[in-house]
């Protein structure tokens, strides 16, 4: 066991440093100058050389890539050159905020998805199947952005029944920043009501958010579980009478399971990778919005720093998705 | 939901907590605050940066309202400009009995340490100082308590520097607190990045990046604000801004759409508001040998091909004024007459006169962004392609990426681009010299349009000190590069603005400045 999981910790290591080669090349070819986008249109010819000096984007780009991979060695992503801080400054301020979005919107697609689509497979065929599948194609067909300015409509403006927008609301004052989620910073400082608020500022976005991946959930679930309750052992089961819920949930589920759960790690690095349109439309500080405001002023360091830590999000994702895979098939341990 | 409402309310009250606030005391002002970088006066050059530091630092000098055009008494109660021998004296008097939000009083030598500090720091603006005043280390003297001397050299305009004094680097910082937050040499420039010292009416309490600012009021303030609070909320998307003003989640929405505009106008719990701007957009002409550009028939028969009144009031929907030279509305020295008339008969009959009888045809280079007034630059552009092919003109639009863009213009690669400038300080210098001046390597240079004449009358006007001599100074230079300069100046955008009706007392000038001290909400 403890040979896999080094063999698959090499694999993470390999596949970071591939994410930082890729990026940095690409990222480079641009033809568009950094220096004007960050300085904007009245920056004089000074101030553009300067910057170009003080970046080192002056020097040839295999350089600039060793410069740049000697930092990361040492931890260091450089400095953004929008914000015009260090990188990692930016990921510790913007990526909670992805986190607990993602937690939520996650939690609100195992709630969704996994029940909807072991209903849909023991109701095979008839009305509350058909339902299910009519919902999980609107689902996963309606752009995020539609669903989320109609709820924002329909919910917050004309029925007053949730925020439109934000972590909190203005009139809150905000708990003290410790760890940078909102609603667990609200419960240490035991501010209450700040934490309510948290929780209701995140059920929109988190819904918009998890509902598209609940929908690839629930097809999913339905499928594998179709699947095996065709098989014979579960015929046997149920021939030698265990109860309807034992042979669903004990023996149907567990082996559906293993191709949901290679699903739902790739669902949950989704959304950790940040959701730029659920960010934008919610106005929620996340580093989905973070790399597009990046992106458009050609920041690359900055590009570069949340391409690696989405790189490294997936890896470590994958490689929990691998060892959980070893403790539900005993049969992968000693392959 | 219901729920939820009823234990938010119930915490509230059994915890006498956070949410238990006067709301009419906190103003919420909703918008596109992503240019924020820094709370540093020396070192913050974006718009949103200045609508922040501006309430929370004082200037020397300040302008109030929307008048742009008239100094009034900041921190310096007098001021005078003497002629010296080789240099302009200008010497502030300072008033008593201001203070800092430490509780330490204003004093010369938090303003000789202010400018000293601008210059150290070299700051995106410090060009401002070092190049359009230049201004020196150790130029800025402390005679007393509250006298403070700067001494300028003649070549420099003693009007634009006290222009530029009113803008976000001209902010006095309290020294001793700087000082003593200070990290090595950086004068204290990482910690004013996210903390205030200023003598404004309001302090800076607390920003979280990507999402609010919170200012509340400076306690020991000389000018006491009418509001506790203040929230600028970071909301990017137009719609969202709008709804959320409608839930009233804010109370001023900045940077709405057109439709946005229109929809509240009908609404009698909101009011609308199009703010002056000082920005011009514009098409600049390359003038350099061989282009067809470079003859001045040509350029006048653009400007006669342009449907202004169309465009404005049509595409741009009247969030944006026509207007026709190089000084915009609001500044000493704008002209409101628009000569050039949508004429495309006598833009034909030029064209021929220049040697072009079957039209002529040329690239326009325009942003793939949204140009002033919330419009995609390519829908101005595609407006005036179709003007300009009823004279002849025919225009290949090409829409790139703004950076691109401007790397074409700034390399003097182009034929005809649209794109928008806004000056440096609010000053007519702050136009004038960019777009007049060949040697100042900015709009003049990029268009390669180098005249002795406009050289000339810029730099005459620049350094005048009498305003009316002034103006009539720049009468004469407007004129003139209206006429023979490679610009068609389009429209000055204006931003549109919804507003609670509750809000009372709210003023943007044209610099982007709102003094949230005289904003008050009726409950």
């Amino acid at each position: 066991m403890l040979s896999y999981f080094f063999r698959r910790l090499f694999f993470v290591v390999f596949v970071v440093w591939g994410v930082t080669f890729a990026t940095f090349f690409i990222a480079n070819v641009v033809p568009i100058d950094p220096a004007i986008a960050a300085l904007g249109d009245n920056a004089r010819e000074e101030q553009i050389r300067e910057f170009r000096e003080r970046y080192g984007l002056d020097k040839p780009i295999w350089q600039q890539y060793l410069i740049y991979m000697g930092r990361l060695l040492s931890g260091d992503l450089g400095n953004s050159l929008r914000t015009q801080r260090p990188v990692v400054e930016d990921l510790k301020e913007f990526f909670p905020a992805t986190l607990e979005l993602s937690v939520a919107a996650f939690l609100v697609t195992l709630l969704l998805g996994v029940p909807a689509g072991i209903l849909a497979a023991l109701q095979q065929n008839k009305a509350t199947d058909v339902t299910v599948r009519i919902l999980a194609l609107i689902g996963g067909a309606t752009p995020v952005f539609f669903l989320a300015v109609l709820l924002q409509y329909v919910l917050a403006r004309q029925l007053d029944l949730l925020p439109v927008q934000g972590r909190l609301d203005g009139f809150t004052f905000p708990p003290p920043r410790l760890t940078g989620l909102m609603g667990l910073d609200a419960l240490l400082a035991r501010d209450w009501a700040a934490f309510v608020d948290s929780l209701r500022h995140l059920v929109l976005p988190a819904f918009v958010l998890g509902l598209f991946s609940a929908a690839i959930l629930a097809r999913m679930t339905r499928a594998t579980m179709l699947e095996v309750l065709s098989q014979d052992y579960i015929r046997t089961a149920r021939a030698k009478g265990v109860p309807g819920r034992g042979v669903i949930f004990r023996h149907a589920l567990k082996n559906a399971s293993l191709p949901v759960l290679t699903l739902l790690g790739g669902l949950l690095g989704g959304l950790l990778s940040g959701a730029v349109l659920t960010e934008t439309i919610f106005s929620w500080p996340g580093i989905g919005r973070y790399v597009t405001q990046s992106a458009t002023s050609l920041d690359f360091p900055a590009v570069m720093g949340v391409t690696l830590l989405v790189g490294l999000v997936y890896a470590l994702i994958n490689l929990i998705v691998d060892l959980l895979y070893a403790f539900l098939d005993p049969r992968i341990r000693y392959a | 939901m219901k729920l939820f409402k009823l234990v938010a309310a119930i915490a509230a009250l059994s915890l006498g907590g956070s949410l238990a606030q006067d709301r009419t005391q906190t103003l919420i002002y909703g918008g596109d605050w992503s240019d924020l970088i820094t709370m540093d006066p020396q070192v913050s050059y974006e718009f949103s940066g200045g609508l922040v530091t501006d309430n929370l630092y004082e200037t020397l000098v300040k302008y109030e309202g929307a008048d742009l055009s008239t100094l009034k008494p900041g921190l310096a109660e007098s001021w005078k400009v003497d002629r010296g021998r080789d240099s302009w004296e200008i010497t502030f008097r300072l008033r008593r009995g201001s203070k800092f939000s430490s509780g330490n009083e204003v004093t010369a030598k938090d303003v000789v340490y202010t400018f000293e500090r601008a210059l150290a720091i070299k700051g995106p603006g410090s060009f401002l100082f070092t190049e359009i005043a230049q201004l020196k280390p150790g130029a800025t003297k402390a005679v007393d308590n509250y006298t403070v001397v700067v001494s300028i050299p003649k070549t420099a305009s003693p009007g634009s520097f006290l222009s530029i004094l009113t803008f976000n680097i001209g902010g006095i910082v309290d020294s001793e607190t700087v000082q003593k937050n200070a990290k090595g040499n950086d004068f204290g420039k990482e910690w004013l990045t996210n903390n205030s010292a200023g003598s404004g009416p309001f302090r800076l309490v607390r920003w979280d990046r990507g999402s609010q600012v919170l200012l509340e009021a400076n306690p020991n303030a000389r000018i006491k604000p009418k509001l506790q609070r203040v929230i600028l909320r970071e909301i990017k998307e137009p719609a969202v801004l709008r709804t959320a003003l409608e839930s009233g989640e804010i109370d001023i929405a900045e940077g709405l759409t057109p439709e946005a505009l229109r929809a509240l106008a009908g609404n009698n719990r909101f009011r609308t508001l199009k703010a002056d701007s000082l920005r011009l957009n514009y098409l600049g002409m390359n003038v350099k040998e061989g282009s067809p550009f470079a003859n001045k028939l040509v350029r006048d028969a653009v400007r006669y091909s342009i449907n202004q009144d169309e465009l404005v009031n049509g595409l741009v929907q009247g969030n944006g004024t026509k207007t026709q030279t190089l000084i915009p509305k609001g500044l000493l020295g704008y002209d409101p007459r628009t000569p050039y008339t949508f004429d495309p008969a006598r833009a034909k009959r030029l064209l021929a006169q220049a040697g072009y009888p079957n039209g002529l045809e040329f690239e326009l280079l325009v942003s793939t962004g949204i140009c002033g007034g919330g419009i995609p630059c390519a829908d101005i552009a595609a407006k005036i392609q179709s003007d300009f092919a009823k004279s002849g003109l025919k225009a290949n639009v090409k829409a790139i990426a703004n950076a691109e863009v401007l790397r074409t213009y700034r390399a003097q690669n182009h034929q005809m681009v649209l794109v928008g400038w806004s000056p440096d300080f609010p000053d007519p210098d702050g136009n004038a010299t960019p777009w007049a001046n060949f040697e100042a390597r900015s709009l003049a240079w990029r268009n390669v349009w180098n005249d002795p004449t406009a050289i000339r009358l810029t730099n005459q006007a620049a350094l005048e000190t009498e305003p009316a001599k002034r103006v009539a100074l720049y009468r004469l230079l407007t004129d003139y590069v209206l006429k023979n300069g490679p610009y068609a100046v389009l429209y000055q955008p204006a931003v549109p603005l919804g507003l609670s009706v509750k809000v009372e007392g709210y003023v943007r000038n044209a610099q982007g400045q709102v003094r949230f001290e005289n904003i008050s909400k009726l409950p």
